[in-house]
């Protein structure tokens, strides 16, 4: 009904336009007969459909991400100690800008350093671990430079980092990828002067079901043990069927089914996520 | 209200009557035979609330009065001179957290929170031990109907709700407090250093490697049954004895240490906590005494602090956080290192 009003409204105005160009041209026509000439109603075209983009969320918190440092350990801490150092972490987080990234995404971090030249030095590597939580949070990024394996942990917060940018944003079949260690080196090298790969700031994060290539045993860690809980990688081409099974041995069946090490975040991680976005908005 | 109190037959004597009779064996036993009634056993549900809410007003309205103590007369106030030693605070342990210098190294910090710490009593120098004038300070509120007479007398004197740590600082002559004072965090300042004393954690009964760092035995090579055990007790015939004091087996933890030296990093005057360097002995959520440390390398640190104490009304308006001059404060730029 609107609508129809709209686009009415738009002839009118348009038929209005029409009127005064021909009153003006044609001064000595009486006006009943450009009303006759120029009223002829148009075809009704509806408006086309609004596009609702929602100004008043950035661009980051439209996929609804928090950041797993924030999330508070199963703790017998003061609720109160979490919310003093989260007032930190979002202090520092409106000067540095730390991208949202999961385990498995290729960063770039540019770090200061008093003996490199031009005072700061750029690292790419593909992200293997995300640690710690509060200000203490952490990741390790890994590269393979020069035929050697190279991993720096960086610490989120520390005022040393100067830029974290994100070149490609994805998840892979784990939480730790540890085993890049003991994988094929193609696996770990990333090329240092890669452009950035653009992704949406909406829409699920791609999974990259990448199943990796291992080199011979033996590992650092025995990765094909059930505790480990890996899918990423082809066990098939590494062990023989007897040696899964021996590995299923160390499994503990009963874990699943423990109440107590059932640890429910979401209703605290809902609460967190309203007061980061409460304050990184201020 | 008060006659309701007199039905709480609270005895000090919990302690059951295995341990009453071996005065050496109380630090073993933990089970207390509990005779004694609490406040609501004998109260109708409607006398119950009304306690209840009787006893939060109360707390409420000594916490409002006390917020402002100049407005009663308080105790004359002197200036800092070298040698004076002033009160100290009673506070949270809250935890821990990383911080920064301006340098880029990075040191860790424990955050102490004073919540609700206040002056109780003043005790002069003949009272106290002939030497030095001592002030009791109490910290965190707790109800009062888990305490006996003899507490509540201190806490209703000085017009105070009831506190869960009571400590006794020694304090010079020129800095006694007037008794319900309240102590907030602003006392101390960046820059400072202080002695934190705190019950460290429990170990209970541990073996002589975990208590002194006892070296044991090796695992292997011919062993039988020894490869915890303290060794030898001392020299042979010539004392034929084993001298006191020796290291052996027993409780561990659960005393009083005090961590010395530590520097203030940063004060939070809005919520009332302390940034300390390092650790600090005791569990988290548990009850310390914070002071002036007394080292003398550390003596010429402490220049012009707020003396007595920290009064709101007097110097109200410090910023929210007060920093170190190290300190990397989160809201500067990125470090550019040279």
């Amino acid at each position: 009904m609107a609508a129809c009003v709209k686009g009415l409204d738009k002839c009118m105005f348009s038929l209005r336009l029409l009127r005064n160009h021909q009153l003006q041209n044609e001064r000595f026509l009486s006006t009943s007969l450009c009303r006759l000439n120029a009223e002829q109603p148009p075809k009704f075209t509806p408006p086309p459909k609004p596009v609702i983009i929602d100004k008043t969320q950035t661009e980051a918190s439209l996929r609804k991400f928090l950041s797993p440092e924030f999330v508070p350990p199963r703790q017998r801490a003061d609720p109160f100690k979490f919310f003093i150092e989260r007032k930190d972490m979002i202090r520092r987080r409106k000067v540095l800008n730390i991208p949202e990234f999961y385990v498995g995404s290729i960063l770039a971090v540019t770090m200061g350093d008093p003996n490199a030249s031009g005072k700061s030095n750029r690292f790419v590597g593909i992200c293997i671990q995300r640690g710690g939580k509060g200000l203490g949070a952490s990741f390790v990024l890994r590269n393979i430079i020069d035929n050697q394996g190279v991993e720096i942990c960086y610490e989120l917060y520390s005022p040393r980092i100067q830029q974290i940018e994100v070149l490609k944003l994805e998840k892979r079949l784990d939480d730790n990828l540890m085993y890049l260690r003991d994988a094929m080196s193609e696996y770990s090298t990333v090329d240092p002067n890669m452009k950035p790969v653009p992704f949406s700031p909406t829409g699920e994060v791609p999974v990259n079901q990448l199943r990796v290539r291992m080199r011979p045993k033996p590992w650092s860690k025995r990765w094909e043990r059930p505790r480990f809980n890996i899918k990423g990688i082809r066990f098939e081409l590494a062990l023989t069927p007897e040696q899964m099974e021996h590995a299923q041995k160390w499994e503990q069946p009963w874990n699943e089914y423990d109440m107590m090490k059932e640890y429910d975040t979401s209703t605290l991680e809902e609460q967190v996520r309203s007061e980061v976005q409460r304050e990184m908005s201020k | 209200m008060w006659s309701c109190r007199l039905l709480l037959q609270r005895g000090t004597r919990l302690v059951s009557p295995r341990a009453a009779g071996s005065p050496a064996n109380l630090v073993c036993c933990i089970r207390t035979v509990k005779t004694t009634t609490w406040f609501e056993e004998h109260l109708t549900e409607d006398n119950q609330e009304y306690m209840r809410k009787s006893m939060a007003e109360e707390i409420r309205r000594q916490t409002t009065e006390k917020l402002n103590p100049l407005k009663d007369e308080l105790w004359q106030r002197n200036e800092w001179t070298e040698g004076s030693r002033r009160v100290g605070l009673v506070a949270i342990k809250l935890g821990m957290a990383p911080i920064w210098t301006k340098t880029g190294e990075r040191h860790v910090v424990t955050m102490l929170q004073v919540q609700d710490c206040h002056v109780l009593k003043y005790l002069s120098k003949e009272e106290y031990d002939g030497h030095t004038a001592a002030l009791m300070v109490g910290g965190k509120n707790v109800s009062p109907f888990q305490r006996s007479e003899e507490d509540m007398e201190i806490f209703r004197n000085a017009g105070v709700p009831p506190k869960q740590k009571v400590t006794t600082f020694k304090v010079s002559d020129n800095a006694i407090i007037k008794p319900g004072t309240p102590l907030y965090a602003a006392h101390f300042r960046p820059g400072q250093y202080v002695d934190v004393t705190a019950k460290s954690i429990g170990k209970g009964f541990q073996g002589v490697m975990k208590r002194y760092g006892f070296k044991g035995q090796p695992a292997t090579h011919g062993q039988t049954k020894t490869h915890r055990r303290p060794g030898a007790s001392g020299p042979g015939g010539d004392p034929a004895k084993v001298f006191k004091g020796k290291k052996m087996p027993g409780m561990m933890g659960n005393i009083f240490i005090t961590a010395s030296g530590l520097k203030i990093w940063r004060v939070n005057t809005k919520y009332n906590v302390l940034y300390v360097n390092g650790s600090v002995p005791g569990h988290r959520n548990c009850l310390l005494k914070v002071r002036d440390s007394v080292l003398p390398t550390r003596s010429s640190t402490l220049l012009n602090p707020p003396f007595p104490t920290y009064f709101t009304e007097e110097e109200g308006d410090l910023d929210e956080d007060l920093y170190d001059e190290n300190l990397f404060v989160h809201t500067e730029p990125s470090l550019t290192l040279t």
